[in-house]
């Protein structure tokens, strides 16, 4: 961070973009620090601090909830519309990041802007088919997380554009979901495995969502677990299809074993 | 981009205007430097450095009265914003409710985490007067403790909170 020579605070996004695409300043933008504070890159002279910027609010939005980039962990795990979607699981999942002093200052855009193994929300909102705004030199791209996770996105979010919004769909509101970390102590950010389980029944499987986090830095889905639990397999071989996909993931055989039973504990919690 | 709105390192050194435990003030911010060691250069010694990577929560401060690590928080962030250090909530002729239920309870040890603690503590009390124990534990549980097993504290901002209800209600 000794390399820095300007610190600027814009007041809108397209004020912020205009500045991260000026090479005169070679700017950065920094949402909590959390994560990147210590480890700003040496090329970086412009530290653009964006919270002035107004991408924090929590709201619905033709029937789709709208979280802020700029919202932090505490803000999500106190906000009643966030507990009240898809069985509080966006909440739940804040409330498993570090500890409070950390949940006051990260924010969700900042969680998602790089991908790393350890971060939350990138397994949680793959699951929730979540889409994400980001501010460019155009005006706005929408992309989902996958996408704003490929190369073809030709974007570097905080460097060159600004995650401004993350919107999760209306058809999500209703689901069952949960979030699991496992991890050495509870406040770890460190951890063995993410995980979140998404399942709608009406007599069979209507939908399913299991993703996995952890393992490496974009989380995936486990697509062939997915379909044995739409063709009606029963949990313990949904969760034998699970072992199967993580070992070829090179989860290790703890990780296997314990991601596998969690997901067959919740399929038979699953009426 | 408005000039305002950016501000240059000079000889190494940021400029920056704050308030700090209420008293505005500028300073000179190291480029490079964080919260925790600016403030502990200009004497606000209450802010402990403890691990310096965000796991202790001995350099807790308020910043608009929100609890945050100095240690992670790059000293220009402060620039336009409130700082509170636990100097600046009472003295020693006149201590803060929260800290005379600390001595009281027996709370203090060797007392480098408390700062930390008393911050985090009077943050959840003015958000949420009469806290549960399990929103004290959670409101805590980023401000670690070496000496104690947490119980006292836990008791101490119980007490607090019901000494400081009593004065709203007199």
């Amino acid at each position: 961070m000794k390399n820095i020579k300007y610190y600027a605070f814009p007041s809108t996004a397209k004020e912020a973009v205009a500045l991260l695409l000026n090479k005169k300043y070679k700017a950065m933008a920094l949402a909590g620090g959390t994560l990147v504070a210590k480890t700003l890159p040496d090329t970086v002279e412009t530290y653009l601090d964006i919270r002035n910027v107004p991408i924090k609010g929590i709201k619905l939005q033709g029937g789709n909830l709208v979280i802020g980039a700029g919202a932090t962990f505490d803000e999500i795990d106190r906000s009643k519309l966030c507990r009240s979607w898809a069985g509080g699981v966006l909440s739940a999942a804040a409330a498993k990041c570090s500890s409070q002093l950390i949940r006051n200052m990260a924010t969700i855009g900042g969680n998602i802007a790089r991908p790393h193994s350890f971060n939350i929300f990138p397994v949680v909102l793959l699951g929730l088919d979540a889409k994400v705004r980001l501010a460019v030199r155009s005006g706005a791209k929408l992309t989902d997380l996958p996408g704003l996770y490929a190369a073809s996105l030709g974007l570097r979010p905080g460097l060159d554009s600004l995650i401004t919004e993350i919107i999760i769909p209306a058809k999500t509101r209703k689901w069952r979901c949960e979030f699991i970390k496992l991890a050495k102590t509870e406040s770890s950010w460190e951890s063995y495995i993410k995980l979140f389980f998404s399942l709608e029944k009406k007599g069979r499987a209507v939908q399913s969502r299991i993703c996995v986090g952890a393992l490496s830095p974009k989380p995936f889905r486990a697509l062939s677990t997915e379909a044995a639990i739409a063709a009606g397999a029963a949990p313990q071989d949904c969760a034998a299809a699970f072992a199967a996909e993580l070992e070829a993931a090179r989860a290790g055989e703890y990780r296997s074993a314990a991601a596998s039973s969690l997901l067959r504990r919740f399929l038979e919690a699953v009426k | 981009m408005n000039n305002k709105n950016m501000i240059e390192a000079k000889k190494g050194f940021f400029e920056i205007t704050l308030t700090v435990n209420g008293e505005p003030l500028e300073l000179a911010v190291k480029n490079g430097e964080f919260l925790l060691d600016a403030l502990r250069r200009h004497g606000w010694k209450s802010v402990k450095k403890g691990c310096d990577t965000g796991d202790c929560g001995s350099c807790t401060v308020l910043l608009d009265g929100k609890p945050v690590l100095g240690c992670l928080v790059p000293a220009v962030t402060a620039h336009g914003r409130a700082v509170t250090t636990i100097e600046g909530l009472g003295t020693v002729r006149k201590p803060h409710a929260l800290q005379e239920a600390f001595v009281a309870a027996g709370a203090v040890q060797c007392g480098f985490c408390i700062p930390g603690m008393i911050l985090s503590s009077k943050a959840l009390l003015d958000a949420v007067p009469a806290p549960t124990e399990a929103e004290i534990r959670k409101a805590l549980d980023g401000n670690l403790c070496r000496c104690t097993g947490y119980v006292k504290q836990v008791e101490a901002v119980k007490n607090a909170a019901k000494k400081l209800a009593g004065k709203r209600r007199a």
